[in-house]
């Protein structure tokens, strides 16, 4: 009995972490336009506020309001993490799914090419991506992408070997289902459980990369908000005014936990099989 | 003297907010002293639940709801958490269906039994020796070879007898084996059962042994209970129950599992062997690709294999496991490319069916879509009305109904997967039907309604059936001719009556033989 209610604590725990970062996502998204101040627009009269009812994060050393500011830092985070998971995944389905299915020589080559990416460190690829073709939203997306896509890749191909000796694949095999069609309709279906979580960890990870990138001046370009860039900037200021600290990396923490959750519940609502 | 005794027990399941499921429902029995007593019943009637309550390793959602289970005169259902697991391994051991996940894949045979002991601190070298004399004692000539061995380097039957000698290192009182002999082929069934029957007596052991097969309980157990829908319906002495049953249903499992011709109303399609065969196999050899880029080729698996097969003709393919028949099958239906020889499926269209029930539907998808997948698969062009009413023909013609239709595999029993499975089969109408041991994993009852179904497609559909099985009693019932393989070779084929009347191969000797000692 205990270990049942430990996985209801579980569950519990991951839809409501991820009801959080769902709930502030929808937040963000809706009141940008409707928010009185421009993320943009400096002040110099209303330097480095504390938070207050007209601030409610405070202001920066500009006189930018920051709740406007990390509302439009995570409108950027959401762009690029939806935009880089989903390059990965296409990628990954592309590059995983024949390799599993065909395996010999196209196994080998294909694995052989995610491999080689996989050993570099994934922030370092990127970074020499971005510099070599020059900082932009743009580039920073595709990058991140084909960073991520081994990863799926190799979900794929692991999840396609483990089904390719079910006897309902070999059915189809005998039947002569076009190969296509056996891994889009009958693979893939299958592949979701395993499929859905690494999506939601991908986009966790996205956020973690694309603020690193931010924080070291690659990512969004100024004058746009992001948190990396925003925590880079209040470093200096960190003593006199740690709200430029705290509710950036705060907002960055819960967003990316209530994924980890997320994925965590996607887990665990996929026990089973369907009935 | 008892060494257990069910008194009142009753189970249920709860599932969401439904009803609970009742599983067991008041169980009264006892187990004597050094006894084998059979536990025997169709797939779901509740004798595995029975084995996992005594044993303490139900599920979280099952429930005792009454009654108590006594071992050497105490209650194990009041145990502690900590209590019951000393009692399991010490007073009880349990061997399982499955030899191949009961192993650690990545350790020794030697280092999987090792954990047992090293667990109550006994001394290394003693933890050695004893270990070394068990697998001696279940039957190995070279059990040091055996203790160095992986899992994977052993056959399934030598992977059984390591499992029994895992459950027996402790000494305990009582073995539970949970159909220990289900997945492996005659030959190594009743060697199995002769090791169990000799650790019984040596080791003043109580079995209590459980089983879907009536077949094997003859010459084994002394008493037998045959359980329905979680009720203990019949229990009387093995020699009582086989000869001189009094229970219905304990009568009618018997006759299933004789799979007599006659009682089951067996009859098959007319055969003219002057004919031209709807599938012609020319020495065919098939090997498995190995090594690095899949360059380098293994031994041949099967080599040298021809035969033809009439129209209407039921042709048996019998062996022990690893003779390659699967292999045989799977070349013949295009999986495998055969390196060398030639195969002529003359015009026809090969069907095929799998041995597992389980996995052989796509359990994302409902069985309407696994019907019509054969349609689109063959480029076959039908407007949806037609289409529809070829799929509800095909369901009809293996036995379910038009609700099954819209149901995913995991709302099927096995018999009804079974038969899905057949009927995506069925629906491009083949002139050959490849059997790849339909019955092996299904109970009595089930597998001769999927024998009947068979019949009746022979016989109204003049399908050829290749049979592919390790049951002789099945192979006698069906087959008209039949093959005997062994170690990838054809070594005997011929009339069926003839083969097993006098046979000539010594594989197929042996085969007899087994069957001789189980029935």
């Amino acid at each position: 009995m205990r270990t049942s209610l430990q996985k209801k604590t579980r569950i519990y725990m991951a839809v409501g972490f991820s009801l959080l970062a769902v709930i502030l996502v929808a937040f963000v998204i809706s009141l940008t336009h409707l928010y009185v101040y421009d993320p943009n627009s400096t002040n110099a009269a209303a330097k480095l506020l504390p938070p207050s009812s007209d601030h409610l994060f405070g202001t920066d050393n500009l006189g930018r309001d920051v709740f406007a500011r990390c509302m439009e830092a995570s409108k950027y985070t959401l762009l690029v993490s939806f935009c880089g998971v989903f390059i990965a995944f296409v990628l990954g389905t592309l590059l995983g799914m024949p390799a599993g299915y065909f395996g010999g020589i196209t196994d080998k080559f294909i694995m052989l090419i995610s491999n080689s990416v996989m050993c570099f460190p994934g922030i370092l690829l990127a970074l020499v991506a971005v510099a070599v073709f020059g900082p932009s939203l743009f580039n920073v997306v595709w990058a991140l992408g084909l960073v991520f896509a081994p990863t799926f890749a190799r979900v794929y191909r692991t999840g396609v070997i483990g089904l390719s000796s079910k006897e309902y694949i070999l059915h189809a095999k005998v039947l002569k289902v076009n190969p296509m069609r056996i891994m889009l309709l009958h693979i893939f279906p299958n592949l979701v459980p395993q499929l859905l979580p690494a999506v939601v960890i991908g986009l966790a990870n996205m956020t973690l990369f694309e603020s690193g990138m931010s924080y070291l001046g690659l990512g969004v370009q100024p004058p746009h908000a992001s948190y990396g860039k925003m925590l880079a900037d209040a470093q200096s200021y960190m003593t006199m005014a740690p709200w430029l600290i705290v509710f950036p990396a705060l907002l960055l923490v819960i967003y990316v936990l209530g994924l980890y959750f997320l994925s965590e519940a996607a887990r665990l609502s996929f026990g089973g099989e369907r009935r | 003297m008892n060494i257990a005794e069910i008194r009142n027990l009753s189970m249920s399941i709860y599932s969401g907010k439904g009803v609970p499921a009742l599983i067991l429902d008041d169980l009264n029995f006892h187990i004597r002293e050094g006894e084998i007593l059979g536990l025997i019943g169709n797939s779901g009637s509740g004798k595995s639940m029975t084995a996992m309550t005594i044993a303490g390793l139900l599920p979280e959602s099952a429930q005792v709801t009454s009654g108590s289970i006594e071992i050497d005169g105490k209650d194990v259902l009041k145990l502690s958490a900590g209590e019951r697991r000393k009692l399991l391994g010490e007073e009880i051991g349990m061997i399982f269906q499955d030899p191949m996940t009961a192993l650690d894949p990545l350790e020794t045979v030697g280092k999987n039994l090792d954990e047992i002991l090293r667990i109550r601190n006994i001394p290394k070298e003693e933890r050695k020796s004893r270990i070394i004399s068990m697998l001696e004692t279940v039957g190995f000539i070279e059990p040091e070879r055996i203790y160095r061995s992986y899992p994977h380097q052993i056959s399934g039957g030598q992977r059984q007898r390591v499992l029994i000698a895992g459950a027996a290192l402790l000494k305990p009182k009582l073995l539970i084996a949970d159909e220990p002999t289900s997945s492996l082929d005659t030959v190594t069934t009743v060697s199995i059962l002769k090791l169990l029957k000799d650790i019984c007596i040596e080791m003043h052991m109580t079995i209590l042994f459980i089983s879907h097969d009536l077949s094997v309980v003859n010459n084994f157990c002394d008493r037998v209970m045959v359980m329905k829908d979680g009720k203990i319906i019949d229990s009387d002495n093995t020699e009582d129950i086989l000869h001189n049953p009094k229970n219905a249903f304990t009568a009618e499992l018997l006759t299933k599992a004789k799979l007599d011709p006659r009682s089951l109303g067996l009859e098959f399609s007319e055969v003219d062997p002057s004919g031209s065969p709807v599938l012609k196999v020319m020495d065919i050899a098939t090997a498995y690709r190995d090594g690095f880029f899949g360059r380098q080729r293994a031994k041949n698996t099967i080599e040298g294999i021809s035969f033809d097969l009439y129209p209407g003709e039921v042709m048996g393919l019998i062996g022990s496991s690893g003779c390659g028949k699967t292999t045989l099958a799977k070349t013949i239906c295009g999986l495998l490319k055969p390196t060398g020889g030639n195969i002529d499926h003359c015009s026809g269209k090969v069907g095929v069916v799998f041995q597992d029930p389980v996995s052989c539907l796509n359990p994302m998808h409902t069985i309407r879509w696994h019907l019509n997948e054969p349609l689109v698969a063959a480029g076959i062009k039908l407007t949806k009305e037609e289409r529809e009413k070829k799929i509800l023909e095909a369901i009809k013609a293996v036995g379910l109904e038009e609700k099954h239709l819209s149901r995913y595999p995991g709302r099927l029993s096995g018999g009804q997967r079974q038969r899905a499975a057949i009927a995506m089969c069925l629906i491009l109408e083949p002139s050959v039907m490849i059997a790849d041991e339909p019955f092996s994993s299904l109970d009595a009852s089930s597998a001769a309604s999927i024998l009947k179904l068979l019949s009746k497609i022979n016989r109204e559909r003049k399908t050829s059936i290749l049979l592919i099985s390790h049951n002789l009693r099945v192979v006698r019932t069906m087959c008209r001719r039949v093959l005997v393989m062994s170690r990838g070779h054809v070594v005997e084929e011929g009339m069926t009556e003839e083969v097993l009347k006098s046979p000539k191969a010594s594989a197929t000797k042996a085969l007899i033989d087994a069957e001789r000692q189980l029935s």
